[in-house]
């Protein structure tokens, strides 16, 4: 029921945005980060309630992840709207607001069990919890990075080019620690201390050493000229979905030891 | 010798073998590895099963293909790694520690990675309560105690083996509950709980009156071909005949019947709890390397958040 309310506050806050975008007085919306703010707080609720009943942070299956992930990119979004003050950022919050309701869809839909259960043995590990919640963390600015990607390579306005690059650069140079401590050292760790091997070559191991493998890709293509631009934007964009593969694609096309998540 | 140097502290060249390394890891997890040669003929044909297994697809990521760009990388990353640190005391450019520090413990990671290959050993074993297990050659592990624990919707909760450590004979640990995600650390060995099953044992007499006992998924051979015992259900030993990789019969044999040249004397089950000793002389290096990769990024991260570049 509280994510149903945060879905709808979703969609109600990206109605406000495109209404504001779609006038043609340049006028930034006053209101629909807040909106935001509100269902990224009810969606923080869900994990904290499901917690308190599996008496286990609840990052332990796909709707829980799937919660986390759009609360931690709705809340970045605010935070984004507050502090940056680039012209962009009302286009950048709403492509990634519909990024975020399209989650939350599927994370409504019955690909994604919603029962209440407490976590099988190998999920019982504060490493897992650190594994998964900064994973989430880091893809967030990832889903912002892939939107500034997708307007770079829409833009035809020079200065609004040069924005959104430093702007998906930024995300990323953010992001990608994050995301490195979370998947790959966290995770490595965990599965250390759970099956006794840091690394197995487990399909979703794999994809996410390769989702890593390109954003590391990206922030070097930075240091060569031909690179930057296209190839950048084009790298952030196929990292963003490499992201989503390895989340989603992985468990349903490729088998191996993460079939929990 | 200079054009070698150029050639290989090329920020080009490593993103280059980034995304090739990359490309052919996407490779991998389409091919499934460590199967039978028989599958990949089956699934893909004589052709393509012959190029992936003289490749070594098979199991990629020993193979030549992904050993060759990774070598590569590593030596494109150590030059770079010393490229930026000439370069800096020359120019005395600004003091960026953090990517230096990233690219050490990635060299430091593969390196780890590398002993691990070659020096790790993994042994599984099921255990009942009372037998022991030699470990090395001064430590006896005993399994005192495996409780395994459900949910009430019957999912497993925790599986618990608590066992004693004799060293040399003696008693050195007389208690400890290993638990997943909580092995037991001993001599350089890691012991983990994997797994909790039921044995199921049937005790065959042969025409001699000679007993043996055998366990689930034991066979023995019979003229053209194998009799393997699946287990008990109910009061029945079930067995399999194979012949080749075909599954030709099965039977369900009572107490005192006939099974090959065998009669079943006995049948019996009990809880077994299975543990894995792992020797890893690859994991400290890489914990430290990634210690160092982490320290790197936080590094990168508030150096970038005071020039302001963030």
């Amino acid at each position: 029921m509280i994510a149903t309310i945060a879905f709808a506050l979703l969609i109600v806050s990206s109605v406000v945005q495109a209404v504001y975008l779609l006038r043609r007085e340049a006028k930034v919306d006053p209101f629909s980060h807040y909106i935001l703010l509100a269902a990224a707080v009810l969606l923080l609720a869900v994990t904290i309630e499901r917690s308190i009943r599996i008496r286990f942070v609840a990052v332990t299956n796909t709707f829980e992840s799937l919660v986390f992930f759009s609360a931690a990119i709705a809340l970045l979004l605010f935070l984004y709207r507050l502090r940056a003050k680039d012209r962009t950022i009302p286009y950048i919050n709403f492509g990634a607001t519909v990024v975020a309701i399209a989650l939350l869809a599927i994370a409504s839909s019955p690909i994604a069990p919603k029962e209440v259960v407490p976590p099988i043995p190998a999920l019982q590990s504060y490493w897992l919890i650190l594994h998964v919640t900064l994973s989430f963390i880091g893809e967030a600015f990832f889903v912002i990075a892939f939107v500034c990607a997708i307007y770079y390579l829409a833009a035809r306005n020079g200065d609004r080019r040069k924005s959104l690059d430093r702007l998906t650069y930024t995300t990323i140079a953010i992001g990608y620690p994050i995301f490195t401590a979370g998947a790959l050292i966290f995770g490595a760790i965990w599965a250390q201390t759970a099956w006794g091997s840091y690394w197995s070559w487990d399909p979703k191991e794999t994809w996410a050493l390769i989702t890593w493998l390109v954003y590391t890709a990206y922030l070097h293509t930075r240091f060569v000229k031909r690179f930057r631009g296209k190839v950048s934007a084009v790298l952030a964009i196929v990292g963003f979905a490499f992201t989503m593969f390895t989340f989603f694609g992985v468990n349903y096309l490729l088998a191996g030891l993460h079939s929990y998540a | 010798m200079s054009a070698l140097y150029r050639f290989f502290r090329s920020v080009r060249l490593a993103v280059v073998l980034i995304l090739i390394i990359a490309v052919l890891s996407i490779v991998s997890t389409l091919i499934p590895q460590g199967r039978d040669p028989s599958f990949y003929f089956h699934s893909y044909g004589a052709f393509w099963a012959q190029l992936f297994l003289i490749l070594n697809f098979d199991d990629f990521f020993h193979s030549w293909p992904f050993r060759i760009p990774v070598g590569l990388f590593f030596i494109n990353l150590s030059v770079c790694a010393v490229d930026r640190f000439i370069s800096r005391r020359h120019r005395r450019a600004r003091r960026r520690h953090g990517p230096d520090l990233i690219h050490l413990g990635l060299l430091l990671l593969i390196i780890g990675a590398m002993v691990s290959v070659a020096g790790r050993r993994e042994s599984f074993v099921y255990m009942g309560v009372g037998e022991e297990i030699q470990l090395k050659e001064k430590y006896i592990i005993r399994l005192v105690e495996a409780e395994y624990q459900e949910y009430e919707d019957g999912r497993p909760k925790d599986w618990i083996s608590t066992v004693a450590v004799l060293r040399n004979g003696e008693l050195l640990i007389p208690s400890y509950s290993i638990e997943v995600n909580k092995p037991l650390r001993i001599g350089g060995v890691r012991i983990y709980q994997s797994s909790f099953a039921r044995e199921d044992r049937a005790l065959l007499l042969d025409q001699d009156g000679i007993s043996s006992t055998i366990t689930n998924g034991r066979g023995f051979e019979v003229e053209g071909g194998l009799i393997v015992f699946r287990g008990i259900e109910g009061k029945s030993a079930v067995f399999e005949r194979w012949e080749r990789r075909t599954r030709t019969a099965v039977y369900r044999v009572g107490i005192g019947e006939p099974i090959a040249e065998y009669t079943v004397g006995d049948l019996g089950s009990r809880e077994v709890s299975g543990l894995n000793a792992v020797k890893d002389p690859g994991f400290i290096p890489v914990v430290i390397a990634l210690i160092i990769v982490g320290a790197g990024l936080t590094l990168t991260l508030i150096q970038k958040g005071k020039d302001r570049e963030l």
